[in-house]
């Protein structure tokens, strides 16, 4: 009743109602807490088994990634402590080389900012180049952050409730005289000697996309007050250096002194992503080779970006565990996986027989147990449980031989199984390895090994075996396969005499006897001939410990480095549907056309379901009838042939009835083309011809 | 007063007949004041330092403003009271002594501050007064005769770079009384680096755990022979500042490790000379001193890009450096037979000043670049956004520039940025013969 006193008015009118409307920003922790708590999948297996798993895989990767920039967040620390405590006429700038990649650096900055606040200076301001437009924009924004500690954004907010923020400062008095006197109060005013200032630290995290002009003059301004307020700058560089030369002239250039640091390129960071994150045997979810690949490819491809590739990974993640309750078997622990077993239902296990590989496992077993294993759920628990663990060691297996192998290979001539592990892996988890060329490409490559060489190699294995051994474990195959090769180990490091054993000499020597009858020079080129194939057998003693040593590791590999669709359930791990790409890669156009073509694919209406691509129903959309009809045509349209084309189709019976009458076009269905029309012009497929009265020309080709 | 001015006077070698003049002008209490005085002079000749040092020493009332920093007129109004009353600013409300948008609040305010603090004599700075030029247009010749406009007897400074015959946008401005700061000569120079004496010995005392003892005549014959060197390429100031102190330290060096005594000038010389030479390469570059030895690597190898980024901008360059007609015949397989007009073999013969490539770089719309993207691949990749974010980031990166509105969402046209000996390093990394099909070099 109030409300409407209030909007008592003569004329027509507006009238504003403050709802008391809070910002986003203060409700978000409730927001969230709702929004963890009653998410419709909270209750599922499959959710909890996903969302435990994420939490940890990101835990580690922030970890990751955190210690791997700290070497050069620690430089550049170190400079900007040493550059406020000597006295400078320029302003010391830190020139951070960091790769093209804009979406991954982001978490740096702002890693780099919380750095820098509890180690250096609380005095810390981050610019980007979209909230300076202009230098009114960059001075406020810049004294806004220093003077009240937090982000530009949300003085509106504040502005909004004047009364809850006593502090605020109009945004007009924001100005660097105001930061000035703030600055003194902070420090001077009481009397402290300079080496207690802390400097004022300003990150430009995106110089490339700043305005050049804007930049100088900011620069110009800061120098100008340098010996009252002591600046710090880091400028986060995408391409290179030689940019600050093109960007800045000399009596700007002079204002600063840069000193460079170099981040870790993309690519490197990525490997150390993938072999310590999800190429271990920690990780319970793994990448098939096609999607895997996929993945390299986006990123080697198109963007170089890890946060992507993350986010890639993170999505396939969502789409495996979604399948179902089966995927709660994902873990690589035993006893959990018994407990999910335990509390497994009628559906989960039928959940777990629609897998593919289900069926196989079926076709393997004798007649009682198929009924046995399709019925009771029981029996399937134990088969299930079974084979869980048997996957549980392939795959901590697999990633250990996959390691091993890396070492004996990544670095022979041509590179016949790549250089990284991830290229391996790839290779690995989509066919049989040992049974491809390559491999046996590697094998000979291997067979030409220095003895220095070799020793070193097995010494890393020996390395990567010892650190996965539990020495107090009983005997596993394992444990076999490290004793063998310890053993040849220092079979090789003792190894000293490399002479031929002597009755090979002797044979040697015979057939060098040989060569001294006088003889034609076909028999010559027989006794060759004959010599060549007799050398493989003068081995020395090293040379046959090498063949010894390889074979003995082939065999291992043999056993270990299957592909994973050979076993059973393989899918509860392993997700290899490349159907995902379209869900990852957005291809837009042929969105639109499917979408115009085929409307059913995205309708999913009973209506307009057809069998053939080319055929056209009158119940679909105008536009898609429109957009079908177009498609047989050639550069030039006719209209009038195009409505009546169009009139066929919509009006099946009228068309007959009307057909001695006058060819008058029902003016609704003219409407309704010429709406159609206009949609595919707005759409970019037609465009209005100048050349030929009642044409358009068509932009597209093909069908 | 005497006394201050002559301190004043060797603080600052070279300058003492600019001191003079400020001295004459504003040196006398009886004398009128002149309404404004442009001092101008090119970079680092001491303009700001000696103007606000003389008031300093004179203990004149007065406002120095960098104009750079005005973005706005009423920043330039309000700093200038702020600082002739003395206002300090509370940094948790802001507000300035007093709000003035235009200049006619300006001027009220300061005759209202005149009633409270005599402001007669006192004396307005304007540092940076080319930004004038840019600012509004009433702010110059107003200045020029603050005097007038505000019946008070106040001065007004300007400092600048440029002349003052560089002003005359409008007739009808007072020409302001000028002084001119000369570069420094070689001996000037050198009088004022040797003032470097104390900070050098402290730097010494800092980088060697040895230190060592040397006067102000090692340091200037060091400052003699490195102004030999470096007199002829620069002039600037700072600059020299800059490069002197750094080589200091190399040329003690020797010293330090006891290869040379102090007195061995010409041993030391011999030492430092091939220094300074190479040190002259990186003048004005201001790289810290470990990586100016290592000569500044290739641009394109330093770049890191995607693969279809690299061909993306391979296409780029060759869209803005062949024209729209040559596509036909260097992407299309069939092209068909082109006959041999008079007009394409004077085109062949063209000057190299005519070639596509020495011609700029030409606007390219979209749909061009991707059809020569599509055909220079030989790999056929689908047409999807995350290629077209590529062009996107491209842009970001100032590799291509936009060449239309940004505001058109339809029809964009872009620029290739980078030239071409970045373009071809970048197509032997992907292994592209890039010559083939520019039309410069096809025929050859």
């Amino acid at each position: 009743m109030v409300i409407e006193n209030e909007t008592v008015s003569v004329s027509k009118g507006v009238f504003i109602f403050k709802n008391n409307f809070k910002p986003i920003r203060k409700s978000k922790k409730d927001y969230k807490k709702c929004n963890r708590n009653d998410n419709i999948f909270t209750h599922n297996l499959w959710y909890q088994e996903y969302s435990s798993l994420w939490n940890s895989l990101f835990e580690d990767i922030q970890k990751l990634t955190s210690n791997i920039f700290s070497v050069m967040t620690k430089d550049l620390l170190e400079f900007i402590k040493s550059a406020c405590n000597s006295v400078t006429f320029e302003i010391p700038t830190a020139a951070l080389l960091t790769g093209i990649n804009m979406p991954d650096h982001v978490e740096q900055f702002i890693a780099l900012e919380k750095q820098l606040k509890d180690h250096i200076t609380p005095h810390v301001a981050t610019l980007n180049s979209q909230d300076c437009s202009s230098m009114k924009f960059l001075m406020e924004n810049l004294v806004n952050q220093f003077l009240n500690g937090t982000d530009y954004i949300y003085l509106d907010e504040d502005d909004m409730e004047t009364d809850q923020c006593k502090d605020s400062i109009k945004k007009s008095f924001l100005n660097f005289s105001l930061l000035e006197s703030w600055y003194w109060e902070q420090y001077a005013s009481r009397n402290k000697c300079r080496a207690n200032q802390k400097p004022l630290v300003v990150i430009f995290p995106d110089f490339e996309s700043f305005n050049i002009n804007i930049l100088q003059k900011f620069i110009l301004v800061a120098s100008s007050h340098l010996k009252k307020l002591p600046f710090v700058f880091v400028f986060g560089i995408a391409t290179s250096v030689s940019i600050l030369y093109y960007a800045f002239p000399y009596h700007v250039s002079s204002k600063i002194s840069i000193k460079m640091f170099k981040c870790e390129q993309s690519i490197n960071l990525l490997n150390n992503v993938l072999e310590n994150i999800f190429l271990n045997s920690f990780c319970p979810f793994q990448l098939g080779g096609n999607v895997f690949n996929l993945f390299t490819d986006i990123f080697l491809f198109y963007d170089y970006s890890v946060h992507n590739f993350i986010q890639n990974i993170k999505y396939t993640m969502m789409e495996h565990f979604c399948y179902g309750n089966a995927m709660a078997l994902c873990n690589l622990d035993k006893k959990e996986v018994k407990d999910m077993l335990n509390i497994f239902k009628h559906e989960d296990f039928e959940n777990v027989r629609q897998l593919k590989s289900f069926r196989k496992l079926v076709e393997s077993q004798e007649f009682q147990n198929r009924i046995n294993l399709l019925t009771n759920d029981e029996y399937l628990k134990n088969v299930i449980f079974e084979n869980v663990l048997m996957l549980q060691r392939y795959i901590r297996r697999l990633h250990i031989f996959l390691k091993c192998l890396h070492v004996l290979v990544h670095d022979l001539p041509g590179y016949p199984l790549g250089k990284q592990l991830r290229e391996l892996y790839a290779i690995c988890v989509s066919e049989n390895v040992c049974k491809t060329q390559q491999y046996n490409e590697c094998f000979q490559l291997l067979g030409f090994q220095s003895k220095e060489d070799l020793c070193l190699k097995l010494e890393k294995i020996l390395d990567i075996l010892a650190s996965v051994i539990n020495e107090n474990s009983k005997k596993t195959q394992l444990k076999d396969f490290f004793c063998d090769l310890k053993k040849y180990k220092n079979l090789l490091v003792n190894l000293t005499d490399f002479n031929v054993d002597i009755e090979e000499k002797e044979k040697d020597s015979d057939v060098n006897n040989s060569f001294t009858n006088q003889m034609d020079r076909k028999a010559l080129k027989q006794t060759l001939l004959l010599r060549s194939k007799q050398k493989p057998k003068s081995l020395n003693k090293y040379e046959k410990l090498r063949i010894e040593i390889l074979d003995q590791l082939s065999q291992n590999f043999k056993i270990y480095l299957v592909e994973p669709s050979s076993l059973y359930l393989y899918e509860i791990f392993f997700f290899d549907n490349i159907s995902i790409q379209n869900k990852i890669i957005g291809i837009h156009r042929s969105a639109i056309h499917t979408a115009l073509n085929n409307p059913h694919y995205y309708l999913q209406c009973n209506c307009c379901e057809i069998s053939n691509t080319h055929s056209i129903k009158r119940t679909m959309p105008d536009v898609c009838i429109a957009y079908k009809l177009h498609l047989e045509c050639g550069k030039m349209i006719n209209m009038y042939d195009w409505l009546q084309a169009f009139i066929c189709i919509i009006d099946v019976d009228g068309s007959k009835e009307n057909e001695n009458q006058s060819k008058k076009v029902d003016p609704q269905i003219q409407a309704r083309f010429t709406r159609a029309v206009a949609e595919l012009e707005y759409l970019g497929f037609i465009k209005s011809s100048k050349r030929k009265a009642d044409h358009v020309t068509r932009l597209t080709w093909g069908g | 007063m005497e006394a201050k001015l002559l301190a004043l006077r060797q603080t600052f070698p070279g300058r003492e007949s600019q001191i003079d003049q400020l001295r004459n002008l504003y040196g006398w209490e009886n004398e009128p004041l002149a309404p404004s005085v442009y001092i101008y002079g090119g970079p680092s000749t001491g303009k700001s330092a000696v103007v606000l040092k003389f008031f300093e020493t004179l203990e004149i009332r007065h406002a120095n403003v960098n104009l750079i920093e005005c973005y706005s007129a009423k920043i330039l109004f309000e700093s200038i009271l702020n600082q002739l009353t003395g206002h300090r600013l509370d940094p948790r409300v802001g507000t300035p002594y007093a709000k003035c948008d235009t200049l006619k609040e300006f001027i009220e305010h300061l005759q209202n501050v005149d009633k409270e603090i005599n402001l007669s004599r006192c004396v307005v700075i304007l540092d940076k007064a080319e930004e004038l030029r840019t600012m509004d247009h009433n702010l110059l010749p107003s200045f020029l005769r603050l005097q007038e406009l505000s019946n008070l007897s106040l001065s007004v400074i300007f400092l600048s770079e440029i002349v003052f015959e560089k002003y005359y946008f409008r007739l009808n401005i007072i020409e302001p009384i000028k002084i001119h700061f000369p570069q420094y000569t070689k001996d000037e120079l050198l009088e004022i680096l040797s003032f470097d004496f104390d900070l050098v010995r402290e730097l010494i005392g800092n980088n060697f755990s040895q230190p060592i003892q040397f006067d102000i005549d090692f340091f200037r014959n060091y400052l003699n022979v490195f102004l030999s060197v470096f007199y002829r390429a620069c002039r600037d100031l700072s600059e020299l500042r800059h490069m002197s102190r750094r080589n200091f330290l190399k040329y003690c060096e020797p010293i330090t490790r006891n290869e040379f005594t102090i007195k061995d000038s010409m041993a030391l010389w011999k030492h430092i000379a091939p220094i300074l030479k190479n040190s002259l390469e990186v003048l004005y570059l201001r790289v810290s001193t470990d990586d100016a030895s290592k000569p500044i690597e290739n641009f394109a190898h330093s770049l890191e890009l995607p693969f279809y980024a690299k061909y993306l901008l391979i296409a780029a360059y060759l869209a803005s450096y062949n024209s729209a007609k040559d596509d036909k015949r260097l992407f299309m397989k069939y092209h068909g037979k082109k006959t041999k007009t008079q007009r394409d073999v004077k085109q062949k013969s063209k000057v190299s000043e005519k070639l596509n490539t020495q011609m700029g770089p030409n606007a390219f719309t979209l749909d061009r670049l991707l059809a020569i993207f599509y055909s220079i691949l030989y790999d056929k990749v689908g047409f999807n956004n995350h290629l077209l974010i590529q062009v996107s980031s491209l842009v970001e990166l100032q590799l291509l520039s936009l060449a239309s509105d940004s505001s058109t969402l339809d029809g964009r046209k872009y620029k290739c940025n980078v030239n071409f000996d970045c373009i071809q390093s970048i197509s032997k990394m992907v292994g592209f013969n890039i010559r083939k099909y520019l039309s410069d070099f096809s025929h050859m």
